[in-house]
């Protein structure tokens, strides 16, 4: 009972290998066909993402809040009317002390009008009580650590090998978790793609060696942008970190924001 | 951009107060967030209950073992809706299996609501029902038939030690499924206590919190459902076993309630940066939910009653103590249903730059609306209405675990 | 052969099981996206398809190469030499395509000359109603040499 029995096992396991093998190279193909319809065509493009490293810094003592650069970003990216906003510029009024009270500073009135994208209005503070007023633009902080891709659960939002933290529109499933987890609230959900939207850092233009839209219509230099692994002759990037001494948002938090702040007051959050 | 047409657009949103960021204008997460870990927590509470039964072998609270078993089940079913009909893209919702990201509790919860469902729930049932699948499978023709018969998984075998096997892989079952209960509603917990973005959100008593409020309004369900079902049905109320579910009620109430107060006072003491908007969110935007809602008429109230009813039980006639227990679970299922609504509704009214507040505006009807929300609520009793119907069918006693026991056939 | 000794329960339920795990995984090797993990956890390809949108704004580079050299060669000798040609002309990319597209100029000098507290006093400010109540700004300044008369 034992010899044939053994002979026909060994040929029905061989067998069963062999189909295995070959039904895994169809399985293949298989898998290409399926998911040539869920493929998108890819834009050829000559711009390998492994030799740059994008980052832009931000100079408050420059900012005169015109608000141009939140408005170039919505044209530039077609960003919804309303309140969604991919870059948006923040004022802070710190005012006088009341009488009588020893203190140094009194309240901060912070305001952001639709973004800051068509200027800001006259001060609600009246220009005697104000003690220090300044502007703040506010775009994704690049995150080293972004809380945001570490949510995200199927993968659609990252952080790009050059520097950027982008959102695959393709594959997001609108589920609002990065945007609960971003701590900067630079994140909004897109009515119109229904999918989470962010500032990309103008993904598409700086792989075509643009600058994106905000530093391209900022007229007083407050949006420093470079390569880090590309620096150019006189960097600006270089030139801000040995000018100024620099800050981040919410670094008790951990996300290692990259992007810097020079000449920024304890009221900014 | 003239200053006067921007002042007209800074005065259209008076639903802002202080400061947001301006992404944070409009809520993103609505009502269906709400729902969406009420009913998860339904599922874990009622299945607590059931495991009471099975694996501590409490005696009284047997009536009522299959109907919590169908309840944690039709509310499970009942769970993944609020999320898909939230999603901006539901048709891309299998991603979530197909590339899950393991650092997203959002991700990861997908399997754990399957072994749950799997593992858990669905076996358990299947051998407490096995027995009766069998004998229904045998006598039952037609569409009803078929199904008991796919059910029966193939396996007729009725003799006593395939019945022990039963009862043992029951228990067994209920055994993992105790900490697995947990899990699935902690984890709905740490999706919310994950974001350290936030500070209503993101701390460490956050899953602790969910899963004991969780099993308070679990047990509240099992005794308002037992309640129902008996009227239904024109059966006397079981006193013994209410009074039971009652007491496990008054303990579970007081981890509770222990927990959110740890909660708060740990906050007050400890004073962070974000205490004062906190504390203004609680007594202003969130007072009637979390102030008389959840605390006074959610824990409060059903402490008081229950406590007294564990001191002088025997001085409340049963008719009385019925009335009294149905008042407590209906005030506890509220007031969890109030407290899941101020941790996510809550959590996003004020904004992270802590400044200010934003206003919820609730749709009425669309898919996010709270119309949809109540159809979403009232859907697992359906569901469990539908399921008494194959499952716990009034001739037939809806005891735990058949054994060598003689089935009354009627 | 000792497999089939286990109690029936038992042997279905292992079945039912690998299948389920089974069916699971072929599903997810087939409905795996392309590309998906090349670079991390993400689909590799999405990075060249956001890449492959269409800028909008022109950028400043387009407004040189032989045709508003000399303009770009006045305004890099005076203040207004960190401003972009778009910061006050606006999106250019039309006129750039098609020279014939005249450029909209919709941005006035109060936009970022306007007398305010916030604003750094790095940029010359003035308050519009008490500097001058003429018609144009023009009228005084040459907006691509400020500090010239015209």
């Amino acid at each position: 009972m034992n010899k044939p029995a053994s002979r026909r096992h060994v040929l029905t396991s061989l067998g069963s290998a062999l189909a295995g093998v070959l039904s895994f190279s169809a399985a293949r193909t298989a898998k290409a066909a399926v998911q040539n319809v869920l493929v998108s065509t890819p834009a050829p493009n000559r711009y390998r993402a492994a030799e740059h490293r994008w980052l832009m810094a931000i100079d408050i003592d420059r900012c005169i809040g015109c608000g141009l650069c939140a408005e170039a970003c919505k044209t530039e990216n077609q960003v919804p009317v309303g309140a969604y906003f991919r870059t948006w510029i923040e004022r802070y009024i710190i005012k006088r002390p009341e009488p009588g009270s020893v203190q140094l500073r009194g309240d901060t009135v912070v305001d952001s009008p639709n973004g800051g994208m068509n200027g800001f209005p006259p001060s609600p503070v009246p220009r005697e009580q104000i003690l220090k007023a300044f502007y703040v633009p506010k775009l994704c902080n690049l995150c080293e650590h972004s809380p945001c891709s570490q949510a995200c659960p199927v993968g659609a939002t990252f952080d790009s090998p050059d520097g950027a933290v982008l959102v695959d529109p393709h594959y997001c499933i609108g589920c609002g978790f990065c945007i609960q987890a971003c701590p900067y609230g630079c994140r909004f959900f897109n009515p119109l793609t229904k999918t989470a939207d962010k500032c990309s850092l103008c993904y598409h233009r700086i792989t075509r060696g643009l600058r994106p839209a905000c530093v391209e219509v900022c007229p007083t230099e407050a949006r420093i942008f470079g390569d880090l692994k590309n620096p150019v002759e006189n960097d600006p990037l270089q030139q801000f970190v040995m000018k100024n001494k620099v800050q981040t948002l919410k670094p008790h938090l951990g996300t290692e924001p990259r992007v810097l702040y020079a000449g920024m007051d304890k009221e900014v959050r | 951009m003239n200053p006067a047409l921007t002042n007209a657009i800074v005065e259209a949103l008076p639903h802002v107060d202080g400061y947001v960021y301006p992404n944070e204008q409009n809520l993103l997460w609505s009502t269906l967030i709400v729902v969406y870990p009420y009913v998860t927590g339904l599922v874990a509470g009622a299945f607590i209950m059931a495991s009471l039964v099975r694996v501590f072998r409490v005696q009284a609270l047997e009536p009522v073992y299959r109907l919590s078993l169908l309840t944690s089940f039709s509310f499970l079913l009942a769970a993944p809706l609020p999320l898909l009909f939230h999603l901006g893209h539901p048709e891309r919702c299998l991603q979530i299996m197909m590339t899950p990201h393991v650092s997203s509790p959002m991700a990861m919860f997908g399997f754990v609501y399957a072994w749950y469902m799997m593992a858990v729930l669905l076996l358990e049932l299947w051998f407490d029902y096995r027995h009766d699948f069998v004998i229904w499978a045998e006598k039952e023709r037609g569409l009803k038939g078929v199904i008991y018969r796919l059910f029966t998984l193939g396996v007729h075998d009725l003799s006593e030690p395939a019945l022990r096997l039963d009862e043992r892989m029951g228990k067994i079952i209920s055994i993992i499924g105790i900490p697995s209960a947990f899990l699935l509603h902690g984890y709905v917990g740490f999706i919310f206590g994950s974001i350290k973005a936030n500070p209503w959100w993101g701390n460490v008593l956050m899953p602790i919190i969910f899963i004991f409020s969780a099993i308070v309004s679990g047990i509240s369900l099992c005794v308002v459902v037992s309640l129902v079902v008996n009227w239904a049905r024109r059966r006397a109320q079981d006193i013994r076993c209410l009074d039971m579910m009652g007491r496990f009620l008054f303990y579970a109430l007081v981890a509770d309630a222990s927990l959110e107060t740890l909660d708060w006072v740990h906050r007050l003491y400890a004073a962070d940066e974000s205490i004062y908007v906190l504390k203004s969110l609680a007594s202003g935007k969130l007072f009637y939910t979390l102030l008389i809602g959840q605390a006074c008429l959610g824990t409060l109230v059903p402490f008081l009653v229950l406590g007294f009813l564990q001191l002088f039980r025997r001085h409340v006639a049963p008719l009385m103590r019925q009335h009294l227990y149905a008042l407590s679970a209906v005030l506890i299922m509220l007031g969890v249903l109030a407290m899941r609504w101020n941790v996510v509704i809550g959590g996003q009214l004020f904004s992270k730059s802590l400044r200010g507040f934003t206003t919820y505006k609730m749709e009425l009807a669309g898919h996010e609306g709270w119309l949809m929300s109540l159809a979403l609520l009232v859907l697992p009793f359906v569901i469990l209405g539908f399921l008494m119907r194959f499952f716990l069918p009034v001739h037939r006693p809806d005891s735990i675990g058949q054994g060598a026991a003689v089935k009354v056939v009627a | 052969m000792r497999l089939f000794r286990m109690p029936p329960q038992i042997v279905r339920l292992v079945l039912l099981t690998v299948g389920i795990v089974t069916s699971y995984l072929i599903a997810r090797f087939f409905l795996t996206p392309p590309s998906f993990g090349q670079y991390g956890f993400y689909r590799a390809d999405a990075l060249e398809e956001i890449a492959s949108r269409q800028p909008v704004f022109a950028g400043r580079q387009s407004c040189d190469k032989n045709c508003h050299a000399k303009a770009l060669e006045t305004i890099a000798k005076g203040d207004h030499k960190t401003v972009s040609c778009e910061s006050c002309h606006g999106n250019c990319h039309d006129h750039v395509e098609d020279r014939q597209v005249k450029v909209i100029t919709h941005v006035t000098c109060t936009r970022c000359h306007e007398a305010d507290p916030a604003r750094s006093p790095f940029i010359k400010q003035i308050e519009s109603k008490k500097h001058y109540s003429g018609e144009r700004c023009t009228e005084c300044h040459v907006p691509h040499q400020p500090s010239e008369v015209p």
